[in-house]
């Protein structure tokens, strides 16, 4: 080895050791209180991860600013789920067991969440869950798991008032990404078309990050539906939404329900296929919640990007958990699990409070909206009271636009 | 028979890309016996390269082959000049701690790529993205279709250098045998990272081709990896018309698949025709072959 690898070397070294000395700088001399979330950072959701973890700090800092709860400063320890249930898993067991958090939240992905929702359940440490949304997350009976945002069954309820006053679909297509979200998700929406009158044609999964989707879209051509209903991430939308241009599929209408295809990559991606498409969503910034305006622009104020519902919900969270510290009677996971149960908080979210209802328990009940892609903005179309756009009904055919 | 027929041309179409990936696995398979698990990420680097190429000069993806081919061939050349030879003939606990390398090296690249572009979704979108062009009542995906004529034309010109050029003869004989190479006068350990970096520019042509059809994200890598993995081991390890067979085999299993049992379980039938050849045909698609 020569002598300038030996001086890069002992560089490395110092360099190494001075982040050692000085990367962990305590942030308060005073004692914080400690909460642990847990959001897919890095991995295939990690676009998801940093909306929420931006608005959570976004929330955190505004909250601490205002002298925190209790004379204490909140601390969050952010833990990375990389979208996989089993790495969850063992980032609750470290954050319960080796940091003592005093609570739990985020939870992106439906079985990431599900696998965490166990473990706090089984640790008796409470988890405020703020996107995953399978049913069953919060139909297993678990008194320490709540749950903020509607199950993923209750995502479509604004859509379906708009087929039966407005669209009157005969028949539809449901394709869905077979994972937990999609999977339940495609269940449930199978099942409110039923109730509808609503012949449904065909319902079938696809493998999230497919290349062509074309197999599946020829079958939709086939049965010529007037309505297709699509639960999917947002690549996957982009590219069946691109796919079904190309292959100039024109039902009457084509609804996504929630999750993708709300976001702006999805315009971006999908560029002009994306023009008309519907979702499902449970959150615009116009709705008339306090302080969601404000969130939609200091966020873009602060992060130079747009936000949606997903940030919304993780700032609401923040929120919430706030709330319930500054409610609880001492941090005991008991305490703290009765301060969550009693819950009644406006947030930018809207209303906040915990019920138990059909099979779920700790459920919050929020509604939802209908939003469609137009000249490239998201527009809030239905229900009509918050909508700031007039509905685009039926679809334009591809060809001839 | 509609449907059958669009359905096998689909798969044909893609399954060209596929050899293309898995070739370029196989002659590192053959020449180094070692499996390259960052294959996939260095398709997604080639792949981001090609989207800078796009989105700062307006340079076409196509066209842009000439820039990410030999400059993966390029930073892969090093990768293995200082990374992967270097720890050949080294004790270690683990047998095979060049295969551990190159997890590293994917998760290195993974994470710069990451650390540049940050974790957002990117499409590059051509006026020819979403063309179709009709033969009768059979639809063919433009981009695909000329990202198929390209994967033949960079197989063709690759077999015309493995079988008629000095540095392709001695990639073949490293191959075969290393020993006999090496008493040939071989320069063994340069034939060894050019064979790195030949099969990185192999795979950046295929992230190029494939970009203008797909997108990219940092964590795109994985999925490719395995993919290639799969048709390494169907073509028979180091037979490179065998991952021209296993390629086209896998696309037209994945797109059977996908018309016929139903989308969800795409990955499940590879994995199922995957298993099929291991148990009975175990050395793989080359057993049909002569090369």
């Amino acid at each position: 080895m020569g002598r300038g690898n030996r001086v890069v070397g002992w560089g490395v070294f110092f360099l190494l050791l001075t982040g050692l000395i000085w990367g962990p700088v305590p942030t308060n001399a005073q004692e914080v209180i400690k909460v642990g979330i847990i959001l897919p950072l890095t991995g295939e959701k990690a676009k998801f991860g940093e909306i929420e973890k931006n608005s959570f700090v976004m929330a955190l800092n505004e909250i601490n600013k205002a002298g925190g709860v209790k004379g204490k400063k909140i601390e969050l320890l952010f833990e990375d789920d990389t979208g996989k249930p089993d790495v969850a898993r063992s980032a609750v067991e470290k954050l319960v067991s080796k940091d003592n958090v005093v609570m739990l939240g985020g939870g992106y992905g439906s079985s990431e969440t599900y696998s965490i929702a166990g473990v706090a359940q089984q640790k008796k440490i409470p988890f405020l869950i703020n996107t995953g949304s399978a049913d069953k997350i919060t139909e297993q009976g678990w008194n320490f798991v709540f749950r903020l945002n509607p199950p993923v069954s209750e995502y479509s309820e604004a859509a379906e008032g708009f087929f039966k006053d407005i669209a009157k679909p005969k028949t539809a297509a449901i394709l869905f990404e077979n994972t937990l979200f999609g999977t339940s998700g495609s269940k449930e929406v199978e099942k409110s078309l039923k109730d509808l009158g609503i012949q449904v044609l065909l319902k079938e999964g696809y493998e999230h990050g497919a290349v062509d989707f074309k197999p599946l879209l020829i079958k939709v051509k086939n049965g010529n539906p007037d309505l297709v209903y699509m639960i999917s991430y947002v690549m996957d939308a982009s590219l069946i939404m691109r796919q079904s241009m190309e292959l100039d599929i024109n039902p009457k209408m084509f609804v996504g329900g929630g999750a993708g295809f709300t976001l702006p990559e999805f315009y971006q991606n999908a560029g002009k296929a994306a023009e008309g498409v519907f979702s499902a969503d449970l959150w615009v910034p116009s709705l008339p919640y306090p302080g969601a305006m404000e969130y939609f622009k200091n966020y873009k104020k602060a992060y130079g990007k747009e936000t949606e519902y997903h940030g919304a919900e993780a700032y609401a969270a923040m929120q919430v958990i706030a709330d319930v510290l500054k409610r609880a009677k001492s941090f005991s996971p008991e305490d703290v699990r009765q301060a969550l149960a009693g819950t009644d908080l406006m947030t930018v979210f809207g209303k906040i409070k915990f019920t138990s209802y059909g099979k779920m328990t700790n459920q919050s009940k929020v509604p939802t909206y209908l939003v469609q892609w137009i000249k490239g903005r998201l527009e809030c179309v239905w229900p009509k009271p918050v909508a700031t756009a007039p509905y685009i009904y039926p679809h334009k055919p591809w060809k001839g636009r | 028979m509609l449907v059958f027929v669009q359905t096998i041309v689909a798969g044909i179409l893609i399954g060209g890309l596929y050899a293309l990936i898995g070739i370029g696995m196989t002659l590192i398979m053959g020449v180094m016996g070692i499996i390259n698990l960052a294959h996939g990420q260095i398709m997604m680097v080639s792949m981001y390269l090609t989207y800078v190429c796009f989105n700062t000069f307006g340079m076409d993806p196509y066209l842009s082959l000439v820039v990410t081919m030999p400059a993966l061939f390029f930073i892969s050349f090093y990768i293995g000049k200082y990374l992967l030879v270097p720890l050949i003939g080294r004790d270690s606990i683990l047998p095979e701690n060049q295969v551990l390398m190159t997890v590293g090296i994917a998760i290195c690249l993974t994470e710069t790529m990451r650390f540049i572009f940050t974790s957002n979704y990117q499409s590059v979108r051509t006026g020819y993205s979403n063309k179709a062009f009709y033969l009768g009542d059979i639809s063919f995906n433009f981009p695909l279709a000329v990202a198929f004529l390209i994967a033949i034309g960079i197989t063709v010109a690759l077999f015309f250098f493995l079988m008629k050029t000095d540095i392709g003869r001695a990639i073949r004989a490293t191959a075969q045998d290393k020993d006999a190479a090496v008493l040939m006068g071989i320069n063994q350990q340069r034939i060894t990272y050019a064979t790195y970096g030949l099969g990185a520019a192999l795979t950046a042509a295929a992230g190029s081709l494939l970009l203008p059809i797909y997108y990219l994200f940092p964590d795109l890598g994985g999925p490719f990896t395995l993919k290639a993995f799969v048709i390494t081991i169907l073509g028979g390890m180091g037979s490179t018309v065998g991952a021209i067979l296993g390629g086209l085999t896998l696309g037209i299993a994945e797109s059977l698949g996908a018309t016929y049992i139903s989308m969800g379980y795409k990955d499940a039938v590879g994995m199922v025709i995957f298993l099929l050849v291991l148990i009975f045909i175990p050395g793989g698609l080359k057993r049909f072959t002569k090369i």
